[in-house]
């Protein structure tokens, strides 16, 4: 066991692995960390017990406050700081974390513990007023809104004393002592445990109602401290590409939220082995030590302070579609993980993305360059470019490859938009209506190509290269990718095919088309098509939830131009996956 | 409000709309919506091309002028001109919550979600969520000019608890009334009430 403070409090020592039931999925990941014997930042856990507790009777359980008192007492003995006070002072996070992690609960309040008083202590200490002044704003905000769920007017933003008065104002109050904060915020947590969206959430999933949250108080470590100071992210193989070696990005003297602000340019990770060599050794060590544990490549949060270093959250790296593929077939040869899970890891739109059409190499050489945007769906399409939705439809269906072209586009678009081979607006970026339904619909996107710029090409042949983002002239060669050119599919498609629940082939043996069959474009309507035919092709068949009902009706072989995608997704239907 | 109306700005809304879309955005019943339909396209005002129907460029012309006449009242009412500017500060959150629901941030590039990691849609679902609660008050101002705005906040409850019970696909499905479907043809619809144009 951890080392247990009281009843309903515990001290993460890494002594000891409680059970996740009584500590939650992110406490029993730190625990984990520290097991490993991988430096992770000071932390306790008030237990779901205390949660149970809390909700049974409305209030804090007896005893519960003597020992959050105890627990920050730890704390504060581990990094020889105080809480709320003195010259070297102690902020923590406080966060929610039930034994299976769940949508709407509490977020994290940050830098619990400063005020007036340890702000400037902040500030002598980092010798960066800002920084400190920074930490107070963020501080209020966050336990304004997650805490106390008020609103603060932006003419508030940035000073602690405005932000103050506007809280009070909506006749809401921030607790005078860091003590009260921090009972406060547990408090939240708790209640955030029958939140609307928790509880539909437990009623959808069966997750009983009786499990509760634990909650999490971690010490805060600072990078911006000294210039052995700093934070930044690792990931335990290139999660674009997939090659096998570390990718990472260190922001030298930042703290956490600067990489996210995109404030800074952050550094390879070449430069922190250049300036803390030690720390780079250590870090690097610590991700293969997650990546082998896990059986997963891992993207490791981490923090350098005063040239000690610490993780902060490790978990299974999101991957583009090229690196899901090589991480499997390179896991599989090292003996890491069985081909089945490899399998598992990489969806059929991932495969499908690969192998979408893209321009022959060297096929824009010299190409003339008619416009550039902001890319907002990738892919490649080409065609004569219109600027009126309705055109669009009509030419697409009388057999025309058309461009999409329109200065923005709206809700009236939308049936253009799903003619096209590519669409192009002048302005609006990669939240605009353009950007969002065309990467709903898949549709290869550029927008925001400035005023006039796509408009003018109307009755002109172009390729969309929404992968580099230009407008060429003319029909460019375009190629399809085939599974079996690519050794890493190739081996993918081998062991897919030895898996796989039905027949996926690319030669037609005189399947059922259904391509010629009435409404068997819509999967809703392909198991009343499928019933009695034991080879089909065409219609919706490839998608995921056309090969879903390809199997509930007992269809034995799918004829398709690209085996892989399809056994993927016949996988992940029989192993019983959400679409 | 004059029915016809209704019909026009349904069809303005959601072209190519099918009857029961139509009926949805005018807030009308579908039945008494056949009759309506049956008399623009033998105005002029609608073509029908097979069950789907779009306005003619006279139909175009009149509804555009029926804004200004009908919605004089809302457009020089100051709470509802308040909830509009409200409305447009959660729109600029709402499209920040749906570009990240589609997209995700790989090793500091931008590339499209796989929602192969459910903690990280979870979180979105959960802004979308925020975002909801946040409309709602500014549908209910506008419903008290405009009694049909009341429609969409059930349509985007309808959407919201679909994808909070895990159907993907009712975030931002372009050919589904998705959260962001309903929600542009809301945007849509305020705009042209006020007569204002989109930003992007």
């Amino acid at each position: 066991m951890a080392q247990a403070l009281g009843e309903f409090v515990l001290a993460l020592d890494g002594s000891a692995l409680p059970p996740r039931e009584q500590i939650g999925g992110k406490a029993w990941s730190v625990a984990r960390m520290l097991a490993l014997g991988l430096p992770v930042p000071p932390a306790v856990v008030i237990t779901t017990d205390a949660c149970r507790a809390y909700l049974d009777q409305g209030h804090f359980p007896d005893g519960l406050e003597d020992q959050i008192g105890a627990a920050v007492a730890w704390l504060e003995a581990q990094t020889g700081r105080t809480l709320g006070d003195g010259d070297k002072p102690l902020l923590v996070s406080v966060r929610s974390g039930a034994a299976i992690s769940m949508p709407g609960m509490m977020d994290t309040v940050l830098n619990l513990g400063i005020n007036d008083a340890t702000e400037a202590a902040l500030a002598a200490e980092s010798g960066d007023a800002g920084f400190a002044r920074d930490t107070h704003r963020r501080f209020l905000e966050l336990y304004a809104g997650i805490v106390l769920k008020a609103t603060l007017p932006e003419s508030s933003a940035g000073d602690p004393r405005a932000m103050v008065e506007a809280i009070e104002g909506q006749g809401l109050q921030v607790p005078a002592t860091a003590r009260e904060q921090l009972h406060a915020a547990v408090e939240a947590v708790f209640a955030s445990w029958n939140s609307r969206r928790a509880k539909r959430y437990r009623k959808h999933h069966d997750i009983p109602d009786s499990l509760g949250t634990a909650v999490t108080v971690q010490a805060m470590v600072f990078g911006n401290l000294d210039d052995r100071s700093g934070t930044g992210v690792l990931f335990s193989r290139n999660p674009l590409h997939g090659d096998p070696e570390p990718y990472g990005e260190y922001l030298h003297r930042a703290q956490g939220e600067d990489v996210v602000s995109g404030k800074f340019t952050p550094e390879p990770l070449s430069s922190l082995r250049e300036a803390l060599p030690e720390v780079h050794d250590a870090l690097i060590a610590a991700a293969q030590t997650l990546e082998r544990e896990n059986g997963d490549v891992q993207d490791i949060e981490f923090t350098v302070q005063r040239g000690e270093l610490f993780l902060l959250q490790s978990r299974a790296a999101k991957r583009a579609p090229a690196a899901a593929v090589r991480f499997a077939v390179d896991m599989v040869n090292e003996g890491r993980i069985e081909a089945a899970t490899a399998l598992a890891r990489v969806s059929a739109e991932q495969v499908r993305s690969l192998l979408k059409p893209r321009l022959v190499e060297g096929a824009t050489d010299g190409a003339e360059i008619l416009a550039r945007g902001e890319i907002a769906c990738q892919g490649v399409g080409a065609g004569v470019v219109v600027t009126d939705s309705d055109e669009a439809e009509r030419r697409h269906e009388a057999g025309e490859a058309v461009v999409l072209a329109r200065a923005t586009t709206s809700p009236e678009d939308v049936h253009g938009m799903i003619a096209a081979s590519a669409v192009l607006t002048e302005q609006g970026g990669s939240t605009s209506h353009a950007a969002v339904v065309g990467r709903a619909l898949g549709v290869p996107c550029l927008v925001g190509c400035g005023e006039g710029s796509v408009t003018a090409l109307a009755g002109r042949e172009v390729t969309v290269d929404a992968n580099g983002g230009a407008v060429h002239a003319g029909l460019l060669e375009v190629v399809s990718p085939s599974e079996t050119d690519d050794p890493l599919l190739a081996q993918l498609t081998q062991w897919a095919a030895e898996r796989c629940p039905i027949t996926v082939t690319d030669t037609d043996d005189g399947a059922f088309d259904l391509d010629h069959v009435e409404g068997a474009e819509d999967p809703q309507r392909l198991p009343a098509l499928l019933a009695g035919h034991d080879s089909v092709r065409g219609g919706a068949i490839e998608s995921d939830a056309g090969v879903a009902a390809a199997l509930a009706a007992g269809v034995s072989t799918i004829v398709a131009r690209h085996p892989l995608p399809v056994m993927l997704a016949a996988l992940a239907a029989s192993r019983g996956d959400d679409a | 409000m004059n029915e016809s109306h209704l019909v026009l700005h349904g069809i303005a809304v959601k072209k190519h709309g099918g009857r029961d879309a139509i009926a949805d955005l005018a807030g009308l019943d579908a039945a008494a919506v056949d009759g309506l339909l049956e008399a623009a396209v033998a105005g002029g005002r609608v073509a029908q091309v097979e069950d789907k129907f779009l306005l003619t460029p006279a139909g175009r012309m009149i509804v555009d002028a029926q804004y200004s006449r009908f919605y004089a009242a809302a457009r020089e009412d100051a709470e509802f001109r308040a909830a509009h500017e409200r409305f447009e500060i959660v729109n600029n959150e709402l499209k920040q919550v749906i570009t990240d629901w589609q997209t995700m941030s790989v090793g500091g590039e931008k590339i499209a979600n796989d929602h192969s990691d459910p903690d990280y849609d979870d979180k979105v679902i959960d802004r979308l969520g925020q975002v909801h609660e946040k409309v709602e008050p500014i549908l209910k101002r506008f419903a008290v000019n405009v009694p049909r705005f009341a429609h969409y906040l059930a349509k985007l409850e309808a959407a919201l608890e679909k994808a909070e019970d895990g159907e993907a696909k009712w975030v931002s499905d372009a050919t589904l009334d998705s959260y962001h479907t309903v929600w542009f043809e809301l945007h849509e619809d305020i705009l042209r009430v006020l007569g204002r144009e989109r930003e992007e």
